[in-house]
Parts: structure tokens; C-alpha cells; sequence
């Protein structure tokens, strides 16, 4: 009996060893391809000229802090939840309320429209992620199609569509991400690695095949292969909680937005962090990131009530945008890239753009 | 017993970790420099379709102001 205690105990220790080791090789490996700074390379790319960004339209009607929103592909739809409970699809143009829903919780952390327009899924301390029809019957009631697709055994903090409405990718504080069949229920694959609450995730562009990357309260980003439920690339160099990740258009690397008031970039190829987005002036949390069409711009939203405009290439911040009354919690560009919504705390959606102006545009 | 089981526990999550870490320090990698100029790239090939970049006529935007403005 104790000698197979002895036998455990060395086991473990050389496990932990191995676990060391690889470690290490894994940052050598890394820093072996490290040869020059994204930034260093953009030096030769021309620098963006002032950027003035307008608030276009304001969507008022939520009674609490707006957590999440979703963009539907007719670019002009828009789907919000809310902390007071409630789910509304909005007509952007027109900032008209289409539907509303109120859900059996409170905040609702997590809202997504379906790839055909035809439903959304949301949840939060529910627990569950539901999806609800949309129907333009006036006599129909919302509420009454509602159909219960995942279950966890905490929050869901985030919720996404694959690339039909067959199937939804959530993410939970009970630490998983799990991929569910919308028409059964069933859990189709589940995913485990992160230590602690996962608070966001995004799935990669459809030609880059099928992968996902999440982001937790353990400061990590992970990449997952969909189909086998394995990480298959992991990121720790964040300084605390990962709010929001959000793939590159080419699908080649993603963002990343964190409590420790920097967004970063890494390139899953190089396998790195190739950049930072931070200034010494932004002290507060980034809540919220997205990428402008070409991937050249990064919008991100933060607790201190501004969206910043980065710069993804030379690192620096191109424009500010002041408005909202309370901290951006979401944050996405509009389907075909001509706008991006932020919702708020401050119980609004605003949907804003802007205009590049140039050195050459004010020679003339 | 219970402390055989943690002990049980343990070894089986140090093994995963293990595994986990081959399989990420296995991948292939490429430099830095070739992935940026690939993000460059990318940026150049759609930059003149970015709207958000570029801008678009103020005809064409769908959330232009409804009210005509003047330009001094």
C-alpha cells in the first residue's frame, strides 16, 4: 500500500515535470519565429487620416442595461437583450421595434439572430439558451414558440448561430462551450479547458473551416476544433478577464478586448500575440471588439463609456467616440460593413459611422 | 481513500494537461514576418471595399440624416 502511495506521488510530480517542459518549448518554439513586430512591418503602410465618427440613430425602449446585440445578414435588423429582461428586434433604418419578448430571467447576457433572419436565440441566468421564431402574425404570440435548446449549469454568456439554424455554439459560466442541435436539443459536442467562466466567443469566417474561439475569466483564448471538442491553440497573455474575442476577416487571427483595459491581436499561424492596443490614458475594461470589413480598423467598446478605433496594423488609436451614458457592453459592425451598433448600460443602442478625412481630400 | 482519490484525480488531470500541451506544442508555426505581411495584404485587398474605411456617397448610405445638409 506504500509503495503504490510512492509510485502515485512520483507519477504526479513527473507529469508536472513534463508539463513544465513542455511549457517552456512551447514559448521557445514561439519566440524562434518572432523575427519582427506587426507594427514594424506596417511602417510602410500609410497612416489613416482623421477618422470623425457620427451617431446616426439612437434605439431607445429597453428599461434596463443593454448586455448584448446581434446584427441580422439583412444589415438592417438588429436584436438586443437587455437586463430588464426583454428581447427586441429593431429595424436600424427606421428604429422601429419589431418585436419584443420577455424572458422568464433577468439579464439576458446573450442574444444572436439566426442566419436566415427567421429567429433569434437568447438566454443568460436562465441557465439556457432558447430560441424564439420570429412571426409577423400580429395575433401570434412570441413567447409561445419558444424552444428550449441548451442547458448549463450556469449563465450563458454567449450564444452564436453556426452557419444555418440548425445548430447554436454557447458559451457558459459554468466553464464549457457546448455545440446543440436546435430542432432536438441534443448536445452535440461539448468543450472543456477553460478554468474558470467562459465570457465570450466567436466562430471563424466559413472558409476557414470549423473552428471557434472563446475567451474566459481565466485570461485565456482558446481555439477549438468544432468537430472533435479539442483545443487545438491557447492563448494566455492577457492580464485578467477576456470580455469579447472577435475573428479577423481572413480568418487568419483574431482580437481580443479585456478587463485589463487592452485589446490584442493574435495570429494563429505564428501562433502569437502580434499586437497590443492600449494607451497609458485607458484604464478601464474593454468590453466589447469588432473588425471594420478589410480588418484594417478595430472598434472596441470600454466601461469608461467610449469607443476607441484602432489602428490593427500600426497599433495606434485613429478616433474616439464619445456618447453613450454608461459603459459599452457590445459592439458589432454591421453586416456589409457600412455602420456598427454599441449598446449600453445606459439602456440605448446607437448605430454609428463614419468618414475618413483625408490629407489628399482637403488639398483640393 | 479519499486522499487516493484526489491523488486519482490529479494524476489524471496532470495527464490531460500533458496531452494538451503536446498537442499544442506540436503545430506548425510560421514567422512573424510572413503573417503580417499576410494581415497587410489582406488589409490592402479589401480596404477600398470597406465602407467604414473609405467612406461611401452619402447617397448610398442606408443610416444617412434625413435632413439635407450644407456644406460651407
Amino acid at each position: 500500500m506504500a509503495t503504490e502511495g510512492l509510485q502515485e506521488n512520483e507519477t504526479l510530480a513527473s507529469l508536472k515535470n513534463e508539463s513544465e517542459s513542455l511549457k517552456n518549448k512551447l514559448e521557445e518554439e514561439r519566440a524562434k519565429l518572432h523575427d519582427v513586430e506587426l507594427h514594424q512591418v506596417a511602417d510602410r503602410v500609410e497612416a489613416l487620416g482623421q477618422f470623425v465618427m457620427k451617431t446616426r440613430r439612437t434605439l431607445k425602449g429597453h428599461g434596463n442595461k443593454v448586455l448584448c446585440m446581434d446584427w441580422c445578414k439583412d444589415k438592417r435588423r438588429i436584436v438586443s437583450s437587455s437586463q430588464d429582461g426583454k428581447v427586441i428586434v429593431w429595424d436600424a433604418f427606421t428604429t422601429n421595434k419589431e418585436h419584443a419578448v420577455t424572458m422568464p430571467c433577468t439579464w439576458v447576457m446573450a442574444c444572436a439572430y439566426a442566419p436566415s433572419g427567421c429567429a433569434v436565440a437568447c438566454g443568460g441566468l436562465d441557465n439556457k439558451c432558447s430560441v424564439y421564431p420570429l412571426t409577423f402574425d400580429k395575433n401570434e404570440n412570441m413567447a409561445a414558440k419558444k424552444k428550449s435548446v441548451a442547458m448549463h449549469t450556469n449563465y450563458l454568456s454567449a450564444c452564436s448561430f453556426t452557419n444555418s439554424d440548425m445548430q447554436i455554439l454557447t458559451a457558459s459560466g459554468d466553464g464549457t462551450c457546448a455545440l446543440w442541435d436546435v430542432e432536438s436539443g441534443q448536445l452535440l459536442q461539448s468543450f472543456h479547458g477553460h478554468a474558470a467562466d467562459v465570457l465570450c466567443l466567436d466562430l471563424a469566417p466559413s472558409e476557414t473551416g470549423n473552428t471557434f474561439v472563446s475567451g474566459g475569466c481565466d485570461k485565456k483564448a482558446m481555439v477549438w476544433d468544432m468537430r472533435s471538442g479539442q483545443c487545438i491553440q491557447s492563448f494566455e497573455t492577457h492580464e485578467s478577464d477576456i470580455n469579447s474575442v472577435r475573428y479577423y476577416p481572413s480568418g487568419d487571427a483574431f482580437a481580443s478586448g479585456s478587463d485589463d483595459a487592452s485589446c490584442r491581436l493574435y495570429d494563429l499561424r505564428a501562433d502569437r500575440e502580434v499586437a497590443i492596443y492600449s494607451k497609458e490614458s485607458i484604464i478601464f475594461g474593454a468590453s466589447s471588439v469588432d473588425f471594420s470589413l478589410s480588418g484594417r480598423l478595430l472598434f472596441a467598446g470600454y466601461n469608461d463609456y467610449t469607443i476607441n478605433v484602432w489602428d490593427v496594423l500600426k497599433g495606434t488609436r485613429v478616433s474616439i467616440l464619445f456618447g453613450h451614458e454608461n459603459r459599452v457592453s457590445t459592439l458589432r459592425v454591421s453586416p456589409d460593413g457600412t455602420a456598427f451598433c454599441s449598446g449600453s448600460w445606459d439602456h440605448t443602442l446607437r448605430v454609428s459611422a463614419g468618414v475618413l478625412v483625408s490629407v489628399h481630400i482637403l488639398k483640393t | 481513500m479519499s486522499s487516493k482519490m484526489s491523488t486519482t484525480n490529479n494524476i489524471a488531470a496532470a495527464r490531460r494537461q500533458v496531452q494538451q500541451l503536446r498537442i499544442e506544442a506540436s503545430i506548425e508555426r510560421i514567422k512573424v514576418s510572413k503573417a503580417s505581411a499576410d494581415l497587410m495584404n489582406y488589409c490592402y485587398d479589401y480596404a477600398k471595399n470597406d465602407p467604414l474605411l473609405v467612406g461611401i456617397p452619402t447617397s448610398d448610405n442606408p443610416f444617412k440624416d434625413k435632413k439635407p445638409c450644407t456644406i460651407l
